[in-house]
Order: C-alpha cells, then structure tokens, then sequence
C-alpha cells in the first residue's frame, strides 16, 4: 500500500531522513515508532506529497506520489497530531470544504460519516464549540469522507485524556475490522502502538533501525521466568551448561538462542534443584524499543 | 462544476471569518464620518465650495452626494484600499499554512496550482465585492445628507478637473468604482504572492503595502516626474483616467495591459514558490 525506496530528505544541511525504505502492505495497522525529531513526521510528509523527498521514490497506492500526487491520494484519509479546522464554520461546511478537494460528496455520505464518528446533532454548530474529543471525530469523519483504502494517522493520541485514548483505540480496530482499511500509525504511544499494530517500524536520526511484525519483537529474547530453592546456584549451573546466557532481577533468566525450557528442566532436576516454575517470557515492546534505542545511540 | 464547488469552498471560508470585515468596516467608518464632518462641520464645505467657485463652476449645482462621496474616495483608495486587499490576499495562503488547515488540505488529491487558482480567484471576488461594496455605501451615505445633481472632481497630482452632469454622473461614478477593481485585485495578487512563501501572513501583507508604498513615493517624487509610466502606480491609477473629461482609451488600454502582465508574474511567481514549498506542521 505504502513504499518508500532509498527516500532521503534534505532541510539545508540537516538529513531529516536517511534512505528509508519501508514497506506497508495492505491490510496492516503499521506503526510508526521514534522520538521526536526522528523523522517520522517528514516521512509521513512525503507519502503525502507534502514534503518533496530530495532522493528517492515514494509510492502510495501504487503511484508514485512525486509525479502522480492526485492518483496516489484518491482513496487515502490522514489525521494529524492537532486536528486543525476552520473554527468559524460549523462541522457540516468543513467537511464538504474538505471534501470537495477529492471529489463531491452526497449529503447522505455526509450524514452516513457524521453518524459512523457519532456526530449527529453537533454537525450545524462551529467547530469552535467542540470539545478536543469532538473534533478528534470530524478529523476522522473528514478523513473518511472519500471512503479511503488508507488511513495515516500522526499522532492521533496527542492530547486526549485516557477515555479519549481508549475511544481512539476502539475506533481504530473498528476501522480495520468494519472497513478494511490498512492503517500507518505513527505515535510516542507506545502500549497504543503494542495494542494495535501488526507490524512497525522504528525510526531513529532519520534512519530506520528496525522493521518487522510484532509477533517478532514479542518472541526476539529468549527471557523466562525462573522459581527455584536457589537462582544463582542455578544460574551459574545453567551458564556452565550454555543453556543460559544471563540473568535479571534475580528472577529471569536469558536463554541461549537454541536453549529451550525443558532442556533448562531437565538439567535442574538431574542436579536436585527444586524447580518451582519456569514460564516463557514476551519482551513488551517498550522494553524493545528502549534496547533499540540504546544500540543505536 | 467541481471548480464552483471549490470555488464557492474558497468564499465561504474567506467570507466566513470576522477577519475579512476588518477592511470593509474601516472603509465604511472612514466614509460615514467624512460624509458628516462635511455635512455639519462647516471648515470642509466651505473649502469644496470655494474650490468650485474657483474653477468657475456653480456650487449650489456640484455640491452633491457624488461629489462628496468621490472627494472621500480618493484618500480612502490611495490609502487604506492597498492597506485592506493586501490583508487578504497576504492571508490566502500564509494564514492556512500558519493555521495547520493547508496540511489538511494538501492531503488530498488537489493539485497545488489549482488551490492557488482556486485561492487567487476568491481573493479577486472578494476586490471586487469590497470596491462595489465601497461605491454603493459611499454612494447611500451621501445621499442621506446631500441632494442628486452633478459630479465635481479634481485631483491636482494627476492634473485632472472633471464636471459631469445628470445620467453621466452616475455612469462616471460607477466606471470609476469598476476600474478601481484591477487596482485591488493586482494589490492583492501582490499580497497573495509574498503569502505564498514560507512566510507569516503578516510578513506578506507588510511586504506587499512596502512595495506599493515604495512605488507610490518614487512616483510623487518631482525628480522621477519622468519615469512615472515606470512604476506599478501609475498605472493602479487607471480609474483615474474616467474622471476626465475625455477618456484616454489608448492610455487606459496601455495600463490594464500593464496590470495584466503584474498579476500574471506575481502569480507565476507564487505558484513556482509554492510548488517548490514543503508544506511541515
């Protein structure tokens, strides 16, 4: 859905991206994780043919945005971290505003959308008027007007309270689950981002440091939880055997790439350790992320 | 039909926002108490009768509402006209990307030149609805205070004494408004140029009032009495031209042509900027 090939971007002397290449494939909630000044939000600029990439092809839809912008946005919806509209006109007449620059919108889609974001019976007063949460809704509502295939949010989770965050969440797994549609997720939230994507992408100076499902980030440290009569005993058995490669808390241990638990067991038990419980670990994705960070500083 | 629908997307959110008023109000305000102070201070009408006594003219004929309406008109043209169309058009485009809308919009499939066709064609109905609009107010306040009759004109710097009489009047006073539309609507273009750097709305609306101030300065200066055809004024005064007597069509002509070729760079001027811009939040 989304491709971006060997894309670099120049401002004056600053690289604000460094050859990205990165892939969305269709019917994924992709996240797009780093700090500030990573370079997401350029990159996102670029799918968007807002920035122009100094190197580089980006294609979203297949077309290549740089020379076939319209084409490629025909069927994308975008939310950004503020959702910005004209506050002196009411919801109604922003979203036919914004609409009318893909293509004309019916009033019945108008009202379908307004009832899907729960609008109904605030659309004729000015935006103004609306609450944060309220105009997180026309943003998606305007976002969903050209019945989008692709739907890219920046930071959709800035600013709203921990209800709003949950809405947010709600509606996103109710966009791809109702409609199809495949999401670029780009936010700091970083248990949002564990609790919705498929697959993500980690930006770092620019650069892309990691890419890949989140199955894989879950499963990419071989930690358990171990309950014995003495862990450091044990530990240290463990190490001399190459079963285990080390230690936290004195309650986890990392295991060896090809160790597996029952092998971990077995030597226990054969050394008259009493084995209380031994239980897989998944890495959460904060944790990963500051480990990524960490290598790549 | 998808243009109009764009189009009429431009107007309402250029005619929607209080800001737009600021311009139109002033005008009105500035008219509605120089009508008054001619009406019931008695220093200025005894100076406009005394003015067309000089020149031979009957005053109890020319003292009319065209007359006082068109002798506070051409202050208010000189002046706050470049100072309200260049609020506008410096806002078209450097107040949506201040405000965040125009990242909104450029995620849709609209091509940059035509949003700044789109931009650029609302910024010149909104000149034209100000001027007709100005003529219009001037035209009823006046009424309210002075009686119908003739039309007296003199502009000492453009060397320009113009009576007119009955249906001539009216017509006289109506070209002129239409003709000061190319003023405004090329002002603007100017405003609408800068606006389409990255710059902020009111950088482009400074930019543009120094430019027309500069022009305007060179121009009235004795020494450059030579060069005036030079300079972008000169031929903004091109409504000048239908207050006298006998219209210089040849000149008329020779300015519009002028006019046409300033919008025609400043806005291949903003669209090349613009085109080249990254639009960031």
């Amino acid at each position: 859905m989304i491709e971006l090939r060997n894309v670099s971007k120049l401002f004056g002397d600053r690289e604000a991206v460094r050859a990205l290449t990165m892939t969305v494939p269709a019917g994924e909630i992709f996240g797009l994780l780093g700090h500030n000044g990573a370079g997401k939000s350029t990159a996102i600029g670029m799918m968007l043919g807002q920035v122009w990439p100094s190197e580089g092809e980006v294609r979203v839809c297949g077309f290549d945005v740089t020379h076939q912008r319209q084409r490629a946005l025909e069927k994308v919806g975008a939310i950004f971290e503020t959702p910005v509209f004209y506050d002196y006109l009411s919801g109604w007449r922003n979203l036919e505003i914004f609409s009318h620059y893909t293509a004309p919108t019916s009033r019945e889609r108008l009202l379908e959308v307004i009832e899907w974001v729960g609008l109904t019976g605030r659309e004729t007063s000015k935006v103004k008027t609306y609450s944060h949460g309220m105009r997180a809704r026309l943003a998606l509502a305007q976002a969903l007007l050209p019945r989008p295939n692709l739907l890219i949010l920046d930071e959709p989770g800035d600013g709203l309270d921990p209800e709003g965050i949950h809405e947010m969440r709600q509606t996103i797994l109710r966009l791809r689950a109702e409609m199809g549609l495949t999401i670029l997720l780009s936010s700091h939230l970083l248990s949002e981002v564990e609790q919705l994507c498929t697959r993500i992408a980690v930006m770092n100076q620019g650069r892309k440091v990691f890419e890949g499902p989140m199955t894989a980030i879950r499963q990419s440290h071989n930690l358990a939880l171990l309950r014995v009569n003495d862990f450091s005993a044990a530990v240290k058995l463990l190490r001399e055997k190459a079963l285990v490669v080390d230690e936290r808390d004195g309650k986890f241990v990392a295991l060896a790439p090809e160790a597996k638990t029952e092998q971990v067991v077995r030597c226990l038990v054969q050394n008259d350790f009493a084995v209380h419980e031994i239980t897989p670990q998944e890495q959460d994705l904060e944790a990963f992320y500051l480990s990524l960070m960490k290598d790549n500083r | 039909m998808m243009l109009w629908f764009q189009l009429r997307n431009e107007l309402w959110k250029l005619f929607g926002k209080q800001r737009t008023y600021i311009g139109s109000s002033m005008f009105f305000l500035a008219q509605s108490i120089g009508i008054l102070i001619f009406q019931f201070g008695q220093g200025p009408y005894r100076q406009l009768v005394a003015d067309i006594r000089q020149l031979g003219v009957d005053p109890e004929h020319f003292v009319t509402n065209l007359t006082v309406a068109s002798f506070l008109l051409v202050p208010i043209v000189y002046f706050l006209l470049p100072l309200y169309v260049s609020l506008v058009g410096g806002d078209l485009v450097a107040k949506e990307a201040e405000d965040g809308t125009l990242r909104m919009i450029l995620c849709r499939p609209i091509s940059r030149l035509r949003l700044l066709a789109l931009k650029w064609l609302a910024g010149a109905v909104f000149s034209l609805v100000l001027v007709i609009s100005l003529g219009i107010f001037s035209a009823l306040v006046a009424s309210a205070f002075f009686p119908s009759g003739g039309l007296f004109v003199v502009l000492p710097l453009d060397q320009i004494v113009g009576t007119f009489e009955g249906a001539a009047a009216w017509e006289r006073f109506a070209i002129v408004h239409f003709f000061m539309t190319f003023e405004a609507v090329t002002l603007m273009s100017l405003a609408f140029m800068f606006s389409c750097f990255n710059v902020k709305p009111a950088a482009a609306t400074i930019l543009a009032i120094s430019v027309f101030f500069i022009s305007m300065i060179l121009h009235d200066m004795p020494y450059f009495r030579d060069m005036r055809e030079w300079f972008m004024v000169h031929h903004l005064y091109v409504w000048t031209h239908f207050f006298r007597p006998h219209i210089p069509w040849w000149r008329v002509g020779e300015s519009l042509s002028i006019l046409a070729g300033y919008n025609l760079t400043f806005i291949i001027i903003g669209c090349a900027a613009f085109q080249r811009r990254d639009i960031k939040s």
